[in-house]
């Protein structure tokens, strides 16, 4: 019974995980620091505007709470079923060794501060570049999007709401993560040899931790700090993020980025963040209300099974067309 | 309290301790005589001597394999080899181990062992993965034949380390074949050398009680080894350690139990690293079946008796066969290691001589073990054609040739094998086939370990974090 409390909330206690506890407190410690210095609040009406009883006890808040639960629960079971990064890696591992014109360990006389800080760097870029992509086509394709809306059809946005994900959408997030790794991990050792090794601060990655000791929760607050318009070329402030969950349809397909914003510039999705009084957020639902968990869990996989019903049909009448 | 009270009372505790600590059944022996109808003076029925004597041939042998010269004294070293195979001559010297400091062994000459030989037990069956189709006895003549050609046991032109070869082969076809393909094996079964009559006739001890002191003699370990941890069992084989040693306090170490020897070696050597326990399990399976047959008391084993006997003999031959296999497991990750090296030399390009020499001895080694793997009771199948192939007849040379065959002069046949990344992925192949087919858990060298390690820092790749 511990070991499964543990399993479901140890993300809180794992600095590897945005929501570890220290990343929320300084997260916090830097929403308060802004309302007072930037939005002139004293300290109290910050506490009450940070914790606001109409955002935390929402429904769309209490929703992400449990979808968090259901998904960790779901979670457990079914990753001993999926495909591992050692998988991936030591197929691409294999790989290399049976390219004539690679050679194995000839790298690996480069000095280790330079391999590990190599590989740092590599695995950061490497994983934020996929998950841009991966969420750029989560927007872009309609049976992923059918799955992604969970995410947006939150109403009001708090740290939790990073989890409020379609069990299925987090199987696709799994498989970018295997890749992504596998890809690294193999690459690296096959010519770095068994100098690779990870930089990192209270386990996790130095600059993923950087990251999210910059206030990486916020993104999913509303706190809407912005940043110098030259440093929302480079790294995704909490107001884009939040901007990238408005309704507005000229906010749609903006700001993919995870913790870089160099990816949605480079290609073409970068919206700088606006000053605004609020942000209406979620999605247009069809009088569908994602507040209810069947509803999160259910109306994705029946509209996607719609979406393949159609296209199918579609084709068949091509065909049907076509012999006539 | 009295200071003699005080003393009475630490040396109360201390006795407490150590009875504790030595249990009875910690010692394989002595154990009484229980052959019906011996009216003898002995009093203790074990008895393993021959095959103590063979691991001394073994070690001996080991050293002789490095002394010739080129050629010039290939008559003489041959003639010497052969004369501890074949142990012709009861008064050879113990060449290996002699003193070391303080390690001063009991014994100097065979004969104060046992006059026995290697020849006679040496496998009688094919070995496949060796040039020749020759069985394990002409695979050992064939090779001392050749090492004495050999300048320290090493020929560059094939890339053969004889002094590994012969080692660990040896280790294979005698020891580990006898003790698993014969004496725990049909000398168990029901019929053959039966508990109710002497191993032959004259001998205080029973068929079956010899039959299983001969298995443990051909393991190698001490006889206390359960009093010691496998570090103290490694350095006993070092030669390190008198004090684990000496379990009878003379100063000196009786080679007859007290030394640690090949199979025993190696499986402390995995043990040492803590995530394995082969040396206790498999020296403990012997002492509790040497108790089993003891307790029959010179009646014939029962069904009930000889099936926890067999199953014993199982759990032995099952973890000694993962201990040969940790061994090629082990060598297979310094050979991908070498190749490494020797490329890197190549590069720059530098002398690769030496490099050349260290890659030759793990290789001799690897296949040593690799083909003492297919020595044991069962037919190897599969396992053993893939493990054949990937590791190849012969070491992949620096011009990527390798030896293929012998012809009819007995003269190695050479083409060209891989490359060397892919010879190095056979390398990882032969490591996964260890893992998959005897579930190797110390894994020494293991060249998928690094990934895997930074895999579990990178916290693995399930995750749900959505933006």
């Amino acid at each position: 019974m511990f070991d499964v409390v543990t399993d479901i909330f140890g993300h809180f206690l794992d600095p590897r995980k945005r929501v570890y506890l220290g990343y929320l407190l300084v997260s916090v410690l830097i929403a308060i620091l802004w309302l007072i210095f930037f939005r002139g609040k004293s300290f109290s009406n910050s506490i009450k505007f940070l914790f606001d009883k109409q955002i935390w006890f929402s429904k769309s808040s209490r929703a992400d709470f449990f979808v968090f639960l259901i998904n960790r629960c779901i979670s457990i079971i079914i990753s001993p079923v999926l495909i591992t990064q050692m998988v991936i890696a030591t197929a691409i591992f294999y790989w290399l060794h049976g390219v004539s014109w690679l050679q194995s360990g000839s790298l690996q006389h480069i000095p280790d501060y330079i391999i590990v800080m190599s590989f740092t760097i590599s695995i950061f870029l490497l994983d934020d570049f996929s998950k841009y992509w991966v969420h750029r086509w989560m927007h872009k394709w309609p049976i992923l999007w059918a799955l992604h809306k969970v995410h947006h059809s939150a109403e009001v946005l708090t740290p939790l709401t990073v989890y409020r994900t379609h069990p299925l959408e987090g199987i696709v997030f799994t498989i970018r993560g295997t890749f992504t790794q596998g890809i690294s991990i193999s690459s690296f050792i096959f010519f770095f040899g068994n100098s690779v090794d990870l930089l990192t601060v209270l386990g996790a990655n130095v600059f993923l931790f950087l990251f999210n000791t910059a206030g990486s929760n916020l993104r999913h607050s509303h706190i809407g700090i912005r940043y110098w318009s030259w440093l929302e070329y480079i790294f995704i402030s909490p107001a884009q993020h939040q901007l990238h969950h408005s309704i507005d349809i000229a906010h749609h397909d903006k700001n993919f980025g995870a913790a870089l914003a160099v990816w949605d510039y480079i290609f073409g999705s970068l919206h700088h963040s606006e000053e605004v009084e609020s942000l209406h957020l979620g999605i247009e639902t069809d009088d569908k209300n994602f507040n209810k968990l069947s509803t999160l869990y259910l109306s994705p996989v029946l509209e996607i099974i719609q979406i393949i019903s159609r296209r199918t049909g579609n084709i068949f009448s091509k065909l049907k067309s076509i012999k006539r | 309290m009295k200071s003699k009270a005080k003393i009475a009372v630490a040396s109360a505790i201390t006795a407490l301790c150590l009875s504790s600590y030595v249990q009875a059944g910690d010692v394989y022996g002595p154990f009484p005589v229980t052959l019906k109808g011996y009216s003898g003076n002995k009093t203790n029925s074990v008895s393993y001597t021959g095959q103590i004597g063979r691991q001394v041939l073994h070690t001996s042998l080991k050293k002789l394999s490095s002394q010739g010269n080129g050629g010039a004294n290939a008559g003489r070293i041959k003639a010497e080899m052969m004369s501890y195979f074949g142990g012709t001559d009861k008064n050879k010297a113990i060449l290996a181990p002699v003193d070391k400091g303080d390690f001063n062994i009991k014994q100097e000459t065979m004969r104060d062992i046992s006059n026995t030989n290697l020849a006679g037990k040496a496998s009688k069956g094919v070995v496949n993965g060796w040039p020749g189709q020759m069985t394990g006895r002409e695979t050992l003549e064939f090779m001392i034949d050749k090492a004495a050609s050999t300048n320290k046991g090493f020929d560059p032109s094939t890339g053969y380390d004889y002094i590994q070869l012969i080692s660990k082969f040896t280790m294979g076809a005698v020891f580990y074949h006898q003790a698993c393909d014969n004496y725990l094996d049909e000398k168990m079964g029901a019929d053959k050398k039966p508990n109710n009559k002497p191993y032959k006739e004259g001998k205080h001890y029973t068929g079956k009680e010899h039959s299983w002191d001969e298995a443990f003699g051909y393991f190698g370990a001490v006889a206390h080894t359960l009093k010691l941890t496998p570090e103290q069992s490694y350095n006993v084989a070092k030669m390190k350690d008198l004090a684990a040693a000496d379990a009878n306090g003379d100063g000196l170490v009786d080679l007859k139990s007290e030394m640690t020897f090949a199979h025993a070696y190696y499986a402390s050597s995995f043990d040492k690293g803590g995530k394995t326990n082969y040396l206790e399990t498999i020296t403990k399976a012997f002492i509790d079946g040497r108790q089993i047959i003891t307790d029959a008391k010179g009646e014939a084993l029962t069904d009930a008796e000889r099936g926890k006997i067999v199953n014993l003999a199982g759990v032995i031959c099952s973890n000694w066969e993962k201990v040969i296999a940790e061994a090629v497991f082990k060598y297979a990750g310094s050979v991908y290691n070498d190749v490494t090296k020797l490329e890197e030399l190549v590069a720059s390009n530098s002398d690769t001589k030496k490099a050349f020499r260290t890659y030759a001895k793990h290789w001799g080694e690897l296949k040593g073990f690799a083909l003492s793997l297919q020595t044991g009771k069962y037919n190897l199948g599969e396992t053993g054609t893939k493990l054949n192939r990937l590791m190849g007849m012969g070491p992949l040379l620096m011009n990527a040739s390798q030896v293929t065959g012998i012809n009819s002069s007995g003269e190695f046949l050479k083409d060209e094998g891989s490359g060397w990344g892919e010879y190095k992925l056979h390398m990882l192949k032969v490591q996964k086939l260890m893992i998959d087919a005897f579930q190797v858990k110390a894994r020494n060298k293991d060249k998928l370990s690094d990934m895997s390690n930074l895999a579990e820092k990178l916290g693995g790749s399930n995750s749900s974090e959505n933006d």
